[in-house]
């Protein structure tokens, strides 16, 4: 689904910046906590636009049926 | 973008810009969407949004402080099960999936199971001690948003934490994944000896060509659940001195916003002592700052096969095959009950609804249960045990 929309800021209840690749514990990105007003200002812009032009997906509950898996993701792996 | 409904909105994991947003109802329905079935059931404990997956059990490093005792004969579980399981985790709503272990570049088909995660619209990442890593594992490594090394300062540094100085091998890690064109980052384990070297591991990390740097506190289990535990995790004015720290981190290499200061979710409670950021707990919570979310936003899954709250607590009976039903488990509710009514002086911190009372593993393996974090600067103030 995609359409032309415009999520307002004041919607924004939290920004999780940062893919977060550690296994053990959960992490958040601190820094921009110190940033400049500018900064935080050009973090929302970037997140709002995103939201106006990317595709939707629904994961969870509401998700459409898992496709079978692919022969592709089975075993056996021969190469080293 | 990615979709999860909630009682209170949605969470949203953007694809063309590195981020997770919380967004209200109103914002969903800015997106043309309803809401679905959360917005018209009961409200009910959420399924977590990041999973922590261990892929294996086997690693030869041997790291003093490892906190699962992984070695290097252990299990290592057939693609298939971990398939199901990533089935499992999509079917939950999980967004981000980190694959750990044991060392899970061990793993000859790490890759296809990074392909699998993102087949099912979640996305993968995986942490990496970077030891033995051979061309062909960089590779490997290439499907993933993000790979992190285990980094925790040159030479003496990363020997004082690990028990062996392997820092050269992890720094040649470091710098041939982001040559590869991977999105590289450090994991720093934040010990009494490696914290007074913190501004200069992060430059040399940086300078490799490490873009983000995720600060992790030293915990007790596996290995580290030890006496060893006592002198080796932060003094109380080094835990008192973090929010300056990350303070400083953050001017000195943040600010062109090319460079990112992580903290781990066991650190926020030392947020406390910072009369500024305890001041405005409403910029942390804009900034999606989560402190302990075991068996709230995070879950683990072990290497064989049930669910944990998180990596660092015993796991729950569930199966991680039924982590949709992780909302029902008593063990898991257990954990998030302690969050939603935790005694003084947690009950009363500016900082409760973003700490969430601290890290629960301290509080276990320090006092027998899960009560406030006994090393939280704030709480060892309200049992009179300020220390220098």
């Amino acid at each position: 689904m995609k359409s032309e929309r415009t999520v307002p800021p004041e919607s924004i209840r939290a920004v999780r910046a940062g893919h977060g690749a550690n296994c053990s514990s959960i992490g958040s990105v601190i820094d921009t906590l110190f940033a400049t007003a500018t900064v935080g200002a050009a973090v929302l812009a970037a997140v709002v636009a995103a939201l106006g032009r990317e595709d939707v997906r629904i994961a969870g509950d509401d998700a459409p049926p898992a496709p079978p898996p692919s022969p592709a993701e089975l075993p056996p792996r021969d190469e080293p | 973008m990615i979709v999860r409904y909630e009682p209170w909105g949605a969470w949203v994991k953007l694809e063309t810009e590195p981020a997770i947003v919380a967004l209200d109802r109103a914002g969903v329905r800015a997106l043309g969407l309803d809401g679905g079935r959360a917005w018209q059931a009961p409200p009910r404990a959420s399924a977590p949004i990041e999973l922590h997956m261990a892929v294996t059990a086997r690693c030869g490093a041997g790291c003093e402080g490892c906190y699962l005792d992984v070695r290097p004969d252990g299990v290592e579980p057939p693609r298939e099960v971990l398939l199901r399981e990533l089935d499992a985790a999509a079917a939950a709503g999980v967004l981000t999936v980190a694959f750990g272990g044991g060392e899970p570049t061990t793993r000859d088909d790490l890759d296809l199971l990074a392909d699998a995660a993102r087949a099912r619209g979640v996305a993968p990442v995986v942490t990496t001690s970077g030891l033995g890593l051979s061309d062909a594992r960089v590779e490997r490594l290439r499907r993933f948003d993000q790979v992190n090394v285990s980094y925790d300062g040159p030479g003496d540094t990363y020997a004082s934490v690990r028990g062996f100085d392997a820092s050269e091998a992890a720094e040649r890690a470091i710098e041939r994944l982001a040559a590869a064109g991977v999105r590289v980052g450090v994991n720093v384990v934040l010990t009494r000896s490696s914290f007074p070297a913190l501004e200069g591991t992060i430059a040399r990390a940086r300078a490799l060509g490490a873009v983000e740097a995720q600060l992790l506190r030293y915990k007790p289990a596996g290995r580290a659940a030890s006496l060893d535990y006592l002198a080796r995790r932060l003094s109380p004015g080094q835990a008192r001195a973090l929010g300056a720290t990350l303070r400083g981190l953050a001017q000195t290499h943040c600010a062109d916003g090319r460079f990112h200061v992580r903290v781990d979710c066991a650190l926020v409670a030392f947020l406390s002592a910072d009369e500024a950021l305890a001041r405005d707990p409403a910029a942390l919570a804009r900034f999606g700052v989560f402190g302990c979310e075991a068996a709230g936003a995070l879950a683990a899954f072990t290497v064989d096969g049930r669910v944990a709250p998180c990596s660092f607590a015993t796991a729950s009976d569930l199966p991680a095959l039924e982590l949709a039903a992780h909302g029902d488990d008593p063990t898991l509710a257990r954990w998030r009950a302690h969050v939603e009514a935790p005694p003084e002086p947690c009950a009363s911190c500016s900082l409760r609804a973003i700490c969430k009372g601290g890290c629960k593993v301290v509080s276990a393996h320090l006092d027998g249960a899960h009560g406030p974090d006994p090393e939280c600067p704030r709480v060892q103030d309200a049992r009179g045990e300020r220390a220098a």
